[in-house]
């Protein structure tokens, strides 16, 4: 299975003024942070909204979704005693709500899923679009991977001491991938694996390495900022360097004691 | 290379299993109760329950109480064990899971919740250990021995039926040799005040496809089969010859009145079959008992069935909506059809909706041939999924 990856896009590379990408101001103002950020990250990436109808699948991933939304539907809940409740942040609590809204944009009707699977969230749904484009079911196929951090989510890790050792962090990455090569590819992506046990960054070399100037991307995700799909920056750094010329970037990641996954990352041609 | 199904597990109001699910639906007994009495809630809402607590799950389970596993996690692992051992597949093989799940730990959060907002210093830690969807996906990896390829699909409504497409290309790509595939959802006093406020659920028992009908019942449960390459098994219930994933891309909560995404999702399902509408024996709609998806899941069908559209039934009537376990509960349910002739009755039904005049199965039928099965789940997010199930 390979993919040719056309644009990597983070949060912070977003040009585009929001009110441009969601016109409706009435649904910018219901929008919660993450949504907003998750879907101009999308929309930045396939280089405008026009452009959501030429995709074929929209495949995200979340570990922990909308959890501001989330939080603010539990609270209204337990303060205002279950009575008269506002539905916007209990629809917005979707796990799905993110790939929805894009495709509600763009009035696209084709294949939409929602991963979330913790460390794994974001290989799994570059597996499912590995998948879809082997199958011939898409050729060009939107990936993206957001969480969003939040006071409570922090205050409630920290009573468990999850930082006394890490940095926590959130962000958004999405991805566009075409089943085929053309002078606008900036990289493949020639490898997905789940190996069952944790490996050396040596052995990491052995197995996945096929080329002599290969890099390894070992467990950066706790370098700026643990969350469950932090693995996707590492996929925008890896994207990154080949752009820069490096041949081959391999990307191993062990989120939390999770089994570690693996990804190649290789120039095109 | 086509997919087996080879293994089926149910848990629902109706009870624990497939036998005792199929009895109630026979004598056309619904699980839906006036009232929550283990979910702690104030609202006096009917609600498709299991009347057993999170203790006495555990104590079925065979799982110390101290594990304090969400109920999204032992609904799933009883439907997963149940499944397992009815395929009885080789532990030695690759064995995977697709779980889904719309609440996850919610259950147990929304306890600790309440604490935490008066002090946030309050409120038991292992509370919140299982909130996220993935805890529950390895709660029951853990508990039923698998230990291949897992992941977890959360798509609102139509979450199951896309973990059992998921499931399919996993084999059909030799990631696994066999995978167990559904979802689990428990009820919440969080998805039952959001179905609350969105004032979707009906005061009384719901009525699908029924011209008065006033909403959906929550339900709870999980359900599961298990999927393996037609090749490496001698005998299965059927094969899942067709699916599909589209969206409606309508609204972010409501149907499309002339039910596109539905009606994409059911045609796609039947082309990838390679099966043409009149071939197809039963249908089990996603049928809620909202006017609006029963408005447009009848427009869907009736676009892509014309006249002659086949005996279909909701049975959300008997479990209530089981949000992401729906999916696999009603794939169990197609499965049986299949395998044993079974049409279920849709209950509550009086008057068919005006514009469409569709009528559902209203008696449980047994011994006439079905061959073929479409079940539909649709969900927020525009999200719409079909399985078709053949002989």
């Amino acid at each position: 299975m390979r993919c040719y990856v056309e644009r990597v896009i983070t949060e912070s590379d977003v040009q585009r003024d929001i009110k441009e990408l969601i016109t409706d101001a009435g649904m910018r103002r219901r929008m919660s942070r993450i949504l907003k950020v998750a879907v101009s990250t999308a929309i930045e990436c396939i280089g405008g909204r026009e452009n959501i109808e030429q995709l074929h699948a929209i495949i995200t991933a979340t570990g922990l979704g909308c959890l501001a939304d989330s939080e603010r539907f539990l609270r209204n809940m337990v303060v205002d005693k279950e009575q008269l409740l506002n539905p916007t942040p209990f629809i917005q609590s979707t796990f799905n709500t993110i790939g929805g809204q894009i495709a509600l944009l763009g009035h696209n009707h084709c294949y939409n899923v929602t991963y979330v699977n913790r460390g794994h969230s974001f290989e799994d749904a570059m597996l499912d679009a590995m998948i879809s484009i082997a199958d011939g079911d898409a050729s060009r196929v939107l990936v993206g991977a957001f969480d969003e951090e939040t006071p409570t989510q922090h205050h409630i890790l920290e009573r468990m001491g999850a930082w006394r050792k890490m940095r926590s962090g959130e962000g958004a990455v999405f991805a566009l991938l075409d089943a085929c090569q053309s002078d606008r590819s900036i990289a493949q992506v020639t490898l997905i694996e789940f190996p069952q046990q944790s490996l050396t960054e040596e052995e990491c070399f052995k197995r996945y390495a096929t080329r002599g100037d290969a890099q390894l991307l070992y467990n950066t995700i706790y370098q700026s900022g643990i969350y469950p799909t932090a693995s996707a920056r590492s996929f925008a750094e890896a994207v990154r360097r080949v752009e820069c010329g490096i041949e081959e970037v391999i990307i191993y990641n062990e989120f939390l004691g999770a089994t570690p996954t693996i990804l190649r990352v290789e120039c095109v041609g | 290379m086509r997919i087996a199904v080879t293994g089926v597990g149910i848990v629902t109001a109706l009870g624990i299993g497939v036998e005792c699910n199929i009895a109630s639906m026979r004598s056309g007994v619904s699980g839906i109760s006036p009232a929550a009495t283990i979910l702690r809630t104030s609202n006096l809402l009917p609600v498709g329950e299991l009347k057993l607590t999170n203790d006495t799950l555990h104590d079925i389970c065979g799982i110390p109480r101290r594990e304090h596993l969400s109920r999204t996690a032992l609904l799933g692992i009883l439907a997963v064990r149940e499944a397992l051992t009815d395929a009885r597949v080789d532990p030695t093989q690759r064995v995977g899971l697709v779980s889904s799940t719309s609440v996850g730990g919610m259950d147990l959060t929304e306890h600790f919740y309440a604490e935490y907002n008066d002090n946030n210093s309050a409120g038991r830690l292992r509370d919140v250990r299982m909130h996220d969807c993935a805890a529950s996906t390895d709660a029951i990896a853990r508990y039923c021995g698998i230990t291949g390829y897992r992941t977890t699909i959360s798509t609102a409504c139509s979450s199951a039926a896309n973990a059992i497409i998921a499931g399919a290309r996993l084999l059909k790509h030799n990631i696994v040799d066999s995978v167990v595939v559904g979802g689990s959802d428990a009820l919440s006093a969080f998805t039952l005040n959001g179905f609350k406020s969105l004032m979707i659920l009906d005061e009384g028992a719901c009525r699908a496809f029924d011209a008065s009908r006033g909403g959906l019942n929550l339900g709870e449960g999980a359900g599961y089969i298990v999927l393996q390459r037609s090749e490496d098994v001698e005998s299965c219930y059927c094969h899942l010859a067709g699916y599909a994933n589209r969206n409606d891309a309508h609204h972010q909560t409501a149907s499309s009145p002339t039910g596109n995404g539905a009606y994409l999702a059911m045609s796609e399902a039947l082309s990838r079959a390679g099966i043409t509408p009149a071939r197809v024996h039963y249908v089990n709609a996603h049928g809620t008992g909202t006017p609006n998806n029963d408005a447009s899941e009848s427009a869907a069908l009736v676009r892509l069935f014309g006249g002659n559209v086949p005996p279909f039934s909701s049975t959300k009537g008997f479990t209530g909506h089981t949000l992401a376990a729906a999916g696999g509960i009603e794939a169990v349910l197609s499965v049986l059809s299949i395998k044993h002739g079974y049409i279920y009755p849709n209950l509550n039904f009086k008057r068919p909706i005006a514009e469409y005049g569709l009528v559902p199965e209203q008696r449980f039928r047994e011994d006439i041939t079905v061959d073929c099965v479409l079940t539909n789940s649709f969900g927020f997010g525009g999200n719409c999924s079909s399985l078709l199930f053949i002989r």
